[in-house]
């Protein structure tokens, strides 16, 4: 081995003279590794890390966006407590999240659990349930928000025929978040009956003939086996829900603008719109840092909570 | 029963997993299901293809009519004569193209470096790295946007493309994926004398198809529909995406709902047309990213 390895070292040694502490081919090889990353990692300096640090330094500044800014010390977040506008969209946002993503989870379970059985055209189902996720936000909301015209499909399709009076769906101010989130509901649900899709065909299908065996029912089989296997899956589906639908934008300003008044104002266009409309940047700063701090500690607890769980 | 029937099919040709013997009234249940739950999944689309061929006047009628009393093309070329529809579609395969490559360069190498050399400070990074991933875009976006307006980008293909060129989620799902190939087959290069580039170019690239083709398909779909950070930088119609474009559309002729409906299908059309190809390759992309919970 050692004579193999010589002949290189004395060239490098020769080539690279001021090299003076001589890298091991370890290091050396290690060292390409590091430089790998390096392209990302400068990406990720640029345009991920230093932006989120300035976004901290600058929500202690007040500015607009095409001004310098003026130091402010901890106005901007003193001034969140009575903004009525922030407050509807921590309401809306976390009110979106829920409202969406638990319905989401269990019909997105219920069709993976049934696309799991071997039945024929599986994959034709399967592609079609999927078809809402590749289609772009503004399109989907562009075509729902004739769906929820009050002349429109939901209107005159689903409730007028059975009686019900028709809805101003996008401009009464209960309905506009429901019909956000009924729109949600249809776009997401495709996205995580693959994701748990996925987590069931990880489950041995040993597990359930030996169970079966013994005698277990459909329900004690999915309460037994498929549910606790599916942890790792509820966690990421329960994270990546939390994540998306915290920093919702689109649909709500496409079809409301955060309207009527504050019903549909979601985080995300709460701070682009207080950042580049109405051009407080040191305020949409503050906001944005108090998402970023939501986000990371929701996501924190959901991990730390699954950890709880798995010691059981 | 079950047995005769077996055998009363004497062209059956081989044997299959589950022979139908007899109808079985779970499996009728969830089939009827499946396609009540696809006719609502279907629904919007066919109110959408339908409302692009009728005229204003047909819009709304009670009861709803799902096919047109005539194949009208009008709101097409009106939508296309009134907004440079065929541009953003151009901006957005521009963009679209040029991040997705970016990114598979950024995230195979990231992903290879972590994944198989110990270096200093790796699992530092690499958390970094994953940590990125729950910074939200808007938290950014002030700075970001100073930034690019500091490099002069705003209204830029640059300002598009650049701030988009690499993914934590990319860099994960290439070092998952890189993790599994085996060392032996790296040593065995080295020990032929080849470099660490080309063992990367030659070697570890090729073996990771399925992962870069799951990569692409994610990272261009998501840019196809990223709203946000176009909204801010391209303020033009020169450097303007296809999203904002119907986004456009729709705030200035909001109420033209077959022209609206025209170009949405238009924008809609080449994502469908390319998923229905790759389709199966889109489920393996999802899966992939699922399996590491």
């Amino acid at each position: 081995m050692s004579t193999t390895v010589d002949p290189d070292r004395t060239i490098d040694v020769v080539g690279v003279a001021y090299h003076r502490p001589r890298l091991s081919h370890m290091q050396k090889r290690n060292l390409w590794g590091f430089l790998f990353t390096l392209p990302a990692l400068c990406f990720f300096l640029v345009f991920a890390i230093i932006p989120i640090a300035r976004t901290f330094y600058l929500s202690f500044f007040t500015f607009s966006v095409v001004e310098k800014p003026v130091f402010a010390g901890w106005e901007n977040y003193r001034a969140l407590l009575d903004d009525q506008r922030f407050h509807a969209s921590l309401v809306n946002s976390f009110a979106y999240v829920f409202m969406t993503y638990i319905p989401v989870a269990i019909i997105a379970l219920a069709l993976a659990l049934a696309l799991n059985v071997r039945l024929r055209a599986v994959g034709f189902f399967r592609t079609l349930y999927f078809i809402p996720v590749v289609m772009s936000w503004v399109v989907v909301s562009a075509i729902w928000k004739m769906i929820f015209n009050r002349q429109g499909l939901m209107n005159a399709f689903f409730l007028e025929p059975f009686g019900i009076a028709p809805k101003n769906w996008l401009t009464d101010q209960d309905w506009a978040p429901r019909a956000i989130v009924i729109m949600s509901v249809w776009k997401e649900v495709g996205f995580f009956m693959v994701v748990f899709l996925a987590g069931l065909q990880q489950i041995p299908s040993d597990y359930y003939e030996a169970a079966r065996v013994d005698g277990a029912s459909g329900w004690q089989l999915f309460r037994s086996i498929t549910m606790p296997l599916l942890r790792p899956t509820l966690l990421f589906v329960s994270v990546i829900g939390m994540i998306t639908g915290l920093q919702v934008f689109v649909p709500q300003w496409v079809m409301t603008q955060g309207g009527p008044v504050t019903a549909t104002l979601v985080m995300s266009l709460n701070i682009y719109q207080t950042a580049f409309v109405f051009l407080k940047g040191g305020t949409a700063a503050a906001m944005s840092v108090v998402l970023f701090l939501i986000i990371g500690s929701v996501t924190l607890v959901q991990f730390w909570l699954n950890r709880l769980g798995a010691n059981d | 029963m079950a047995d005769t029937t077996k055998q009363a099919i004497p062209g059956a040709v081989g044997p299959r997993r589950s022979p139908w013997p007899r109808i079985r009234w779970g499996h009728v249940l969830l089939y009827v299901a499946l396609i009540a739950f696809a006719v609502l999944i279907l629904m919007p689309f066919a109110y959408m293809v339908s409302t692009a061929f009728k005229t204003r006047g047909e819009v709304f009628t009670q009861p709803v009519q799902w096919i047109p009393r005539q194949i009208n093309l009008d709101n097409f070329r009106d939508a296309l004569a009134a907004y440079p529809i065929t541009r953003y579609f151009w901006n957005s395969v521009i963009v679209g193209v040029s991040v997705t490559v970016l990114n598979l360069v950024t995230c195979s190498l990231a992903g290879y470096g972590f994944a198989k050399f110990p270096f200093m400070g790796r699992n530092l990074l690499f958390g970094i790295v994953l940590a990125t991933m729950m910074i939200p875009l808007s938290s950014m976006i002030i700075p970001l946007f100073l930034v690019v307006k500091w490099l002069g980008w705003v209204d830029t293909y640059w300002g598009l493309i650049v701030p988009a060129g690499t993914s934590a989620f990319g860099i994960f799902l290439m070092r998952q994926h890189m993790a599994s190939i085996p060392d032996d087959l790296l040593d065995a290069a080295r020990l032929d004398g080849a470099g660490e580039p080309r063992i990367f170019a030659s070697i570890v690239l090729p073996l990771s198809k399925t992962a870069l083709s799951s990569l692409a398909i994610f990272i261009f779909m998501w840019n196809w529909d990223s709203v946000l950070w176009p909204l801010l930088v391209a303020t033009g119609d020169r450097y303007r995406t296809l999203p904002l474009g119907v986004a456009l559309f729709e705030s200035s002729y909001g109420t033209n709902y077959p022209q609206l409906m025209a170009v949405a299908l238009l924008a809609m059309l080449p994502v469908l047309i390319v998923f229905l190809v790759l389709q199966r390759n889109f489920v393996e992309a999802m899966t992939l990213s699922g399996v590491k919970g």
